[in-house]
């Protein structure tokens, strides 16, 4: 795996927004092509010279199975290797992970990766959305709804480790701040909010109250990136950045029947609901790149509720198992200070939008010193994490600005 | 609307608070057949005897197909839990209400409705705690699907 370590690198990212109530309401395709023409650009390549087209999962509102098709078919781009990647969430920074390892067999020297959703333009989200994550015939008959099936994983997190409620409203709270200083980001004009604000606020499915649940961003993001081997970026306009390592893991489609699964790690000693393939994932990406938690110099991840924030922390080896209350209560996090942490406002603030790669856009704009919102200075190494399912697949990436010695 | 089920005869009902469609498949029709005996069945390996979710095809212990269904006691604990207080469709007037997952006495797990004590106040979801001892019953729930649920005591 360590030969992988920085022999990639993504030369063209580009992204595409529309919002609600802008005068023009564009579908995901559109937001899609729109953002891969941008890194087309960005790159300085034409479609001839794209060998790869990777797509995240089809966006909701257009339900054409092998997305990967419609993209390239708009974008007249003739691949010879191509998928939709398909791990929920996770796919987004999967397509990356693919494209690394096509590009750097040399099967192919440049791959475009494409991911978006627009779902909240076109459809009603919080009515569609009740159960889509559930099993139709063991879960959604009983009346699940997507919060109430993480809230499973929430209330075992804070039986198991004695989480506390403040410990999981403070990371709602710090997230909130970055999100004040993010243009794009949904809380952007709703101004702070406090820990009592968190659990005054309205509950959805305990454990979890309205302010601990991912808002939906306010419209549709495309977003799109190149990726080619470092050595073929001397010809970049652009600098590029370098793929330092990456890891994933599945481990489940329902959360139900999670628990009838042991025996390989995340869940090693017996079936249980609070670790997650994040941490195995993690693992993977640290082994490739030869970093370690602390030489990660800034972190945002998808994780759709206040307590998977926290846990995720732990996952990715910023403090230990069963101590991300406490690592967050005690300033791990905070937006003066604390590891820069979702610095868009992440999920909960800026919003949620599936099947993005706007996330790691950000950490490679703050990388080079140009970011949106709120600039980390001195960003050399950044961690992405992306995820999908009820807590059920989970990538990480690290990148740098630098190539790796 | 209601169509013939492809698998045994069920019918198929779509269901107007989800995605698709609520389909006993030929693994799981059994399940459902016992529900409508107020029998609560689990699977068990032919081979190893290990026992499972009605859903398994596998087993997760020996990798062998082929499973047997066995009638589980119908008593567990509350594994993990969640009070809904918010959806929509035709399971909201029923809020707030606990979805969650019981540890059955066999060692499986499964997804649930759980309902508190026998005299419990109305909406008072309080003795559904993780840990709680739970038995089965069975109810027909908001969908007009009659489904195997968990009450805190029982029996």
């Amino acid at each position: 795996m360590k030969q992988l370590a920085g022999s990639c690198v993504i030369v063209g990212m580009g992204r595409s927004i529309c919002k609600r109530g802008d005068p023009e309401k564009k579908t995901p395709l559109q937001l899609m092509v729109e953002a891969a023409g941008l890194a087309m650009k960005e790159a300085g390549i034409n479609r001839t010279q794209i060998g790869a087209v990777f797509t995240g999962r089809m966006p909701r509102t257009y339900c054409s199975l092998q997305y990967n098709q419609a993209v390239l078919n708009e974008l007249k781009i003739v691949p010879t290797f191509s998928s939709e990647v398909t791990s929920h969430g996770a796919g987004a920074l999967g397509t990356i992970e693919m494209a690394v390892l096509a590009v750097q067999s040399g099967m192919i020297d440049y791959a475009l990766c494409v991911c978006g959703e627009a779902s909240p333009l076109w459809i009603e989200m919080v009515e569609g959305s009740a159960n889509w994550e559930g099993d139709l015939q063991f879960e959604a008959p009983y009346g699940a709804t997507t919060p109430s099936l993480y809230a499973q994983c929430a209330q075992r997190y804070m039986h198991e480790y004695g989480i506390t409620p403040e410990q999981l409203a403070k990371v709602c709270v710090e997230n909130r701040l970055w999100a004040l200083d993010h243009p794009q980001a949904a809380m952007h004009k709703r101004g702070p909010i406090s820990i009592d604000d968190v659990l005054n606020s309205k509950m959805i499915a305990s454990p979890m109250r309205m302010l601990e649940c991912a808002t939906w961003f306010p419209g549709g993001i495309g977003s799109a990136a190149i990726v080619t081997r470092a050595n073929l970026a001397k010809a970049s306009p652009v600098k590029p950045t370098y793929i330092a390592g990456f890891g994933q893991c599945s481990t489940h489609e329902w959360i139900g029947e999670r628990m009838g699964f042991w025996g390989v790690e995340p869940v090693t000693d017996g079936p249980n609901l609070v670790r997650t393939g994040a941490s195995v994932a993690a693992k993977q990406a640290y082994a490739m790149s030869g970093f370690n938690p602390k030489d990660v110099d800034i972190v945002q991840t998808s994780a759709p509720f206040s307590f998977l924030n926290v846990l995720i922390l732990e996952e990715l080896g910023f403090c230990g198992v069963g101590e991300g209350g406490r690592f967050v209560e005690s300033g791990g996090v905070d937006y003066d200070g604390g590891l820069p942490f979702n610095t868009t406002g992440g999920y909960l603030s800026f919003g949620q939008s599936g099947q993005g790669l706007y996330l790691l856009k950000e950490v490679m704009d703050q990388i080079k010193g140009c970011p949106e919102g709120r600039p980390v200075p001195g960003v050399e190494v950044g961690l992405v994490h992306g995820h999908g399912g009820p807590n059920a697949c989970h990538s990480v990436m690290l990148v740098t600005g630098e190539p790796l010695n | 609307m209601e169509m013939s089920d492809w698998a045994k005869g069920l019918p198929l009902r779509a269901g107007e608070n989800f995605l698709g469609l609520y389909q006993p498949s030929p693994e799981t029709a059994e399940y459902w057949e016992g529900v409508t005996r107020h029998e609560f069945l689990i699977k068990r390996c032919r081979s190893c005897a290990k026992l499972h979710h009605p859903r398994r095809i596998l087993c997760s212990a020996c990798g062998e197909p082929g499973m047997d269904w066995v009638r589980a006691s119908g008593r567990g604990t509350v594994y993990s839990f969640s009070e809904i207080h918010r959806t929509t469709g035709i399971f909201s007037p029923a809020t707030p209400y606990v979805v969650g997952i019981v540890a059955l006495e066999e060692g499986v797990h499964i997804f649930t409705r759980f309902l508190p004590e026998e005299g419990a106040a109305d909406k008072d979801n309080s003795s559904i705690r993780i840990g709680s001892a739970v038995s089965v019953e069975f109810q027909v729930l908001e969908q007009g699907m009659l489904l195997p649920v968990f009450r805190v005591g029982g029996e």
